[in-house]
């Protein structure tokens, strides 16, 4: 894949009034189908430091999702839910800027509402070598352990989890 | 209400000699909008106490309003010789004077009052008052024919206490050029543009009258963004000398203007405009710019009897040459963008994705108005799959579905864009509308109270919002329903908005005088005289009349509620059919109650959580009251307004025909056909029923017989003083040879050699059938239509 020119994108909030358009990206990227439940707490929690869209000449082009998660502990962790881009948008480092706004939404915020928060997760097919390079070699996320039969619809069922220590 | 008429009578009763009674007597009936008694009960007050000023200012608003501008003079008069140091007043009459027509007796009005100010006074000094009466001075001078040199001098000599700047150059712009002198002009138009007016389209259309101050007074007639360019065919130099103009006058100092940029490029032709064009798109696709296709539309001009229209025809768009050139250069793009990301292959920087879609989404633009839809839907499919978010996308959609005649499916479309977006008003009007059109009224209303206040009920609000596009659009659909009732009910709240406008500038005349805006005042009365030309007013008007024609036509619609003729039954059967009446309308009435009952209660409990005011239930929703009224009468009533202010609409003249002809009134109809002629002659509308008018106008009772020769004789000049069979069999040919021939005047042609027997039926489904969707006129109404006719002439054809 060619990574042209980065195009710079702005960033918006997710809203009850634009949910819609999350559920478009979201059936364009990924070939699982997200629960209702997923939808009615992006929009509730209305935190556009961690749910956001990116615009570009006045469209939805990409959009990225995370949460606070609890882990042992009393500790927790950045959790990524979905970070998706339009793929005539792709290789534009979109995605990038997406994910470097949540690392700097968390750098502002480490004292106050992050204080508990040690490293950033996701989890990612293991089949999906393009979005394990991304994390791994752009941001220095690490390929942790396989969770397998994550998924139930799409094969392989399987999964990595990769993170980042963030303190 | 009821009380206050009560007393006010009492009183009149006791003191018939009581001014002060009149003058409340007066004042209730205007509240009641009776202005004619008004205006009784206040010369009443008058005759007792003449000399009561504020009687007579009551008088002279309600004279104003009512535009009894001669007896508004005599009252202003009356005023001012009461009270000649008001200020006011001498305003007043001097505007008196001014609508009746006297208009140098306004001006020296205006000057004896300025002749009574002493040196130095406040009134005289620069202000905003001061401007606005010499600059209403000003115009009246201009109204004066031919007195554009007295009205230029006195622009000079007031120069300095003319705040408006703006108005004050525009004026002096226009006597000039209407002097004829364009050089004089020049000055004043360079001021504008510096001052910022370089998007003001006439404004530059001034500026091309340096070729002919003649063609000033088209110019400023000219609505949105034509300019002289695009509307007067020009010669190669004429054309040269504009753009040299353009280029050394305007082009170094307001580059960056957009009107700057587009007016020079309907002056250059050949490699010169392909150039322009090319350059001007593409900087738009880069941009994105959703109306780009609607802004290359204006290039679409034909030159028709000496003056240039826009086509919108797609036959006529598809054989433009400008339209021929857009596709070749916006197919260029596309596959230039295909190959490697450029939209000219020599392009030194590859675009972003956006511009492709954009380039798309142009092309489907133009597949739309060359009526290619199933393409364009091709074209906006590529452009869904590449950035799903695009809600201009599925607008363009759900538009070229509809246009293919399938409005449900737009329904669905539209709403899913609208879903994307939900704070967008535009779109969600856009649903509104189409669900309307797609009879899905309860929908509709859905859709646009997501938009309304969110106490009360939605309707209630859209009423009081004046919201007219929805009531027209709801009217339609009821009416295509079959619910009369309710379709007037909808169509007689826009006729009440407008009345209601009438009625709102009646605080104005006592304002506008006191804040001298004299100039934006007699504006306002202008266009308040005007207001039955509307749009809006037209179509609410016309749907009146057809429903009460359908009504008239079809009276047994209204039947089924009324009480069988019990005479004509046996005992038995009376007593039968009685007793199902009764027990039908007492089912009725159980269900109206119980509707009141639930609204009631709605409207309570909606109430109790805000402190909103509970909305009037509506005693007739469905307009059962309006049903009773006599259909011709209420028909010729509109019909009366609207040959009155709409002359130059064909419609108009469509629906005095189809009432005249109803009351038998065939002078009427005959007068419509002239008018219908004089419009457009090859209407279809006015073909069928020309022939009607030929076969229905002899057997018409009620028509006196010197009418009968009067018309006869003159219904012949429409014929050509043909026979009318011969007159359609010309028609026909006509129409056969020119393969221009709209749809729907060939459907009409064909509809009247069947009847007149002029010809064979075969000859008659021909007349369609070919080249029947290749002319003008071609859509999907035209072509259900058309269907329609050929069912109507039996199945072989069909």
């Amino acid at each position: 894949m060619t990574a042209g020119k980065t195009l710079t994108v702005e960033f918006g909030a997710i809203t009850q009034d634009n949910v819609e358009q999350l559920r478009k990206v979201n059936l364009a990227c990924f070939p699982v189908q997200y629960q209702e439940t997923y939808y009615k707490e992006v929009v509730e929690r209305r935190d556009e430091g961690l749910c956001k869209f990116a615009y570009f000449n006045g469209f939805v082009v990409g959009a990225a999702c995370a949460r606070v998660e609890n882990t042992e502990g009393d500790r927790q962790r950045l959790y990524i839910m979905t970070l998706g881009v339009l793929a005539a948008y792709r290789g534009r480092n979109i995605g990038k800027q997406l994910i470097q706004s949540i690392f700097d939404h968390f750098e502002e915020n480490k004292d106050g509402e992050f204080s508990k928060v040690d490293e950033m997760a996701l989890h990612v097919q293991i089949s999906n070598d393009d979005a394990i390079r991304f994390y791994t070699s752009r941001f220095g996320f690490v390929q942790g352990e396989m969770v397998e039969n994550y998924y139930r619809r799409i094969d392989p069922p399987h999964c990595y989890l990769l993170y980042k220590k963030l303190r | 209400r009821d009380e206050a008429h009560a007393l006010v009578k009492e009183g009149l009763m006791n003191d018939m000699r009581s001014h002060v009674c009149w003058h409340v007597y007066g004042l209730l009936h205007r509240s009641d909008r009776n202005y004619n008694e008004a205006i009784k009960a206040y010369k009443q007050a008058l005759r007792i106490d003449s000399d009561n000023i504020q009687i007579l200012r009551d008088l002279s608003m309600l004279q104003v309003q009512m535009r009894d501008l001669p007896g508004f003079a005599v009252t202003r008069h009356n005023i001012l010789s009461l009270k000649p140091n008001g200020k006011i007043n001498w305003l007043a009459f001097a505007l008196a004077k001014h609508l009746n027509g006297d208009l140098r007796g306004a001006v020296s009005v205006i000057d004896i009052y300025l002749g009574t100010l002493t040196e130095g006074a406040p009134e005289l000094a620069r202000g905003f008052e001061a401007s606005e009466l010499a600059l209403y001075r000003n115009k009246i001078l201009a109204e004066i024919p031919d007195n554009y040199k007295e009205a230029l001098d006195h622009l000079s000599a007031c120069e300095n206490i003319v705040v408006d700047r703006t108005s004050w150059l525009m004026a002096r712009t226009k006597y000039h050029l209407n002097l004829g002198e364009y050089a004089g002009a020049k000055g004043a138009i360079a001021e504008m543009f510096r001052s910022g007016m370089t998007e003001n389209y006439i404004v530059h259309s001034m500026y091309m009258c340096v070729l002919d101050s003649g063609l000033c007074k088209e110019a400023w007639s000219l609505p949105g963004t034509r300019t002289l360019a695009s509307y007067v065919p020009l010669s190669q130099e004429q054309k040269e000398k504009l753009l040299e103009g353009y280029k050394t006058d305007l082009f170094p100092d307001y580059g960056f203007s957009a009107a700057v940029q587009r007016i020079p490029m309907n002056l250059v032709e050949g490699d010169r405009f392909r150039n322009s064009l090319d350059v001007f798109v593409r900087k738009k696709l880069v941009k994105g710019v959703p109306s780009l296709c609607l802004e290359l539309s204006t290039f679409l001009l034909e030159d028709r009897n000496g003056r240039y229209q826009l086509l919108d025809d797609p036959y006529d768009v598809k054989r433009h040459p400008t339209f021929k050139l857009l596709v070749e250069l916006v197919d260029g793009y596309i596959s230039s963008l295909e190959r490697n990301k450029k939209l000219l292959p020599d392009d030194e920087h590859e675009e972003p994705p956006s511009t492709e879609l954009w380039t798309w989404y142009l092309r489907a633009g133009l597949h739309e108005l060359a009526a290619e839809y199933s393409e364009g839907l091709a074209m906006l499919e590529k452009c869904l799959e590449h950035t799903p978010t695009a809600v201009d996308v599925y607008e363009l959609k759900g538009r070229l579905v509809k246009s293919s005649g399938d409005i449900k499916t737009a329904v669905e479309i539209l709403d899913k864009g609208r879903d994307l977006d939900r704070q967008d008003r535009y779109i969600n009007n856009q649903t509104t509308q189409y669900m309307l059109e797609a009879g899905m009224e309860s929908d509709a209303l859905n859709r646009i109270s997501l938009f309304t206040k969110h106490e009360g009920n939605p309707e209630a609000n859209l009423y009081d919002m004046q919201c007219s596009w929805y009531e027209l659009g709801l009217a339609a659909c009821y009416a295509k329903k079959e619910l009369w009732g309710k379709s007037l009910k909808k169509y007689s709240a826009v006729v009440k908005h407008f009345d209601d406008f009438n009625e709102d500038q009646f605080d104005f005349h006592a304002y506008c005088v006191r804040k001298v805006t004299l100039r934006a005042y007699t504006e306002v009365l202008r266009f308040e005289d005007n207001l039955w030309e509307e749009d809006y007013y037209f179509r609410a008007a016309s749907g009146i009349i057809c429903i009460y024609l359908h009504l008239f036509d079809n009276p047994s619609i209204l039947e089924d509620d009324k009480e069988p003729d019990y005479s004509k039954l046996t005992g038995a059967e009376r007593k039968k059919a009685k007793a199902i009446a009764r027990k039908k309308r007492i089912q009725a009435e159980k269900k109206e109650a119980e509707k009141r009952q639930k609204e009631a209660e709605s409207a309570d409990n909606g109430g109790q959580k805000k402190k909103g005011k509970a909305s009037a239930v509506d005693e007739d929703a469905d307009g059962k009251e309006l049903l009773k009224k006599n259909p011709l009468d209420e028909a010729k009533k509109f019909s009366a307004v609207l040959s009155k202010h709409c002359p130059k609409r064909f419609g108009t003249w469509v629906l005095q025909y189809d009432v005249a002809m109803r009351r038998s009134k065939i002078l009427l109809a005959l007068q419509a056909l002239y008018r219908m002629k004089s419009l457009d002659d090859n209407n279809a509308e006015y073909f069928s029923r020309l022939v009607d008018f030929a076969t229905k106008s002899d057997n018409l009772k009620d028509v006196s017989p010197g009418v009968h020769r009067v018309t006869s004789t003159e219904f012949q000049k429409l014929l050509n003083h043909k026979p009318l069979p011969e007159f359609v069999a010309a028609a026909a040919g006509k129409a056969k040879e020119d393969k221009q021939t709209s749809l729907p005047l060939r459907a009409a042609i064909a509809k009247a050699i069947v009847k007149t027997k002029s010809d064979s039926l075969e000859a008659a489904t021909n007349l369609i059938l070919n080249d029947g969707l290749d002319g003008r006129g071609v859509d999907v109404d035209a072509c259900r239509s058309a269907l329609q006719t050929l069912n109507g002439f039996g199945s072989e054809s069909a």
